[in-house]
């Protein structure tokens, strides 16, 4: 028998990178899904140097749904979380104050591209991971003044 | 259609939206429904709708123009 201490790597399917092998610790629960995908409870981040900062979270139930998200400040520099105070319940945060991102959560947005456009962010609503506990979930952040399709901070001198 | 704190609007026989208190920047408002309709914020619509459309990236070729291109974030932001 394996103990809690052993790491032992899984192996799933993924939809953009075959099959990959990963810890049972990294894994994310959301306990509520994902809204339009609220059957799949486990995701996977997938990182790698070539695309990075991008994270990819891959559900462990279906290798077709995978969402591609960029950390939340590399979407917007200045970004500022407004979580609901339930939402910071759920999440089992401290609900009297916003969470740190990098040291107590993870903050990402899901990224998507119309034909023809360039790449938006939902910074409207973020996924943000408990990094204590793993648990992680989509928050609407009802009270900012952020978009679900919010244009990414790209350098001008690149862009000409 | 005006209303005031503590008046209501009915739709139909069975949805009431009461206004219950209006603050300087919100207003809450109560509504009462059958179990049978969906009570939710606008953005739970569009956050569903977003996501959908999300997941139908079909590569990562897409993103990849754009990272060159990116703005580099600050340290620490948890990647």
């Amino acid at each position: 028998m394996d103990t809690n201490q052993t790491t032992v790597l899984q192996r799933c399917e993924t939809r953009y990178f075959g099959q990959v092998e990963y810890d049972e610790a990294s894994v994310l629960a959301f306990p509520d899904g994902i809204p339009a995908f609220e059957q799949y409870r486990r995701f996977l981040p997938l990182r790698q140097p070539i695309n990075a900062p991008l994270v990819f979270l891959q559900s462990l139930s279906n290798p077709d749904v995978c969402f591609v998200t960029l950390p939340a400040l590399a979407a917007c520099p200045r970004y500022r979380l407004s979580i609901a105070r339930e939402d910071l319940d759920a999440l089992e945060l401290e609900t009297c104050r916003q969470p740190v991102m990098g040291s107590e959560v993870l903050c990402l947005t899901i990224l998507s591209v119309e034909k023809n456009a360039p790449p938006t962010a939902n910074l409207l609503a973020p996924i943000v991971v408990n990094l204590h506990t793993q648990c992680a979930r989509q928050v609407i952040q009802v009270d900012s003044a952020y978009s679900h399709r919010e244009n990414l901070p790209i350098r001008m001198a690149a862009c000409l | 259609m005006r209303r005031r704190s503590g008046e209501s609007i009915l739709i139909g026989e069975d949805i009431e939206i009461r206004i219950i208190h209006i603050g300087p920047s919100r207003i809450k408002i109560g509504i009462t429904a059958p179990k049978s309709i969906a009570v939710n914020l606008k953005e739970v619509k569009l956050v569903r709708e977003e996501n959908l459309a999300a997941a139908q990236v079909r590569s990562v070729a897409a993103f990849r123009g754009m990272l060159e291109r990116l703005i580099d974030g600050p340290e620490g932001d948890g990647i």
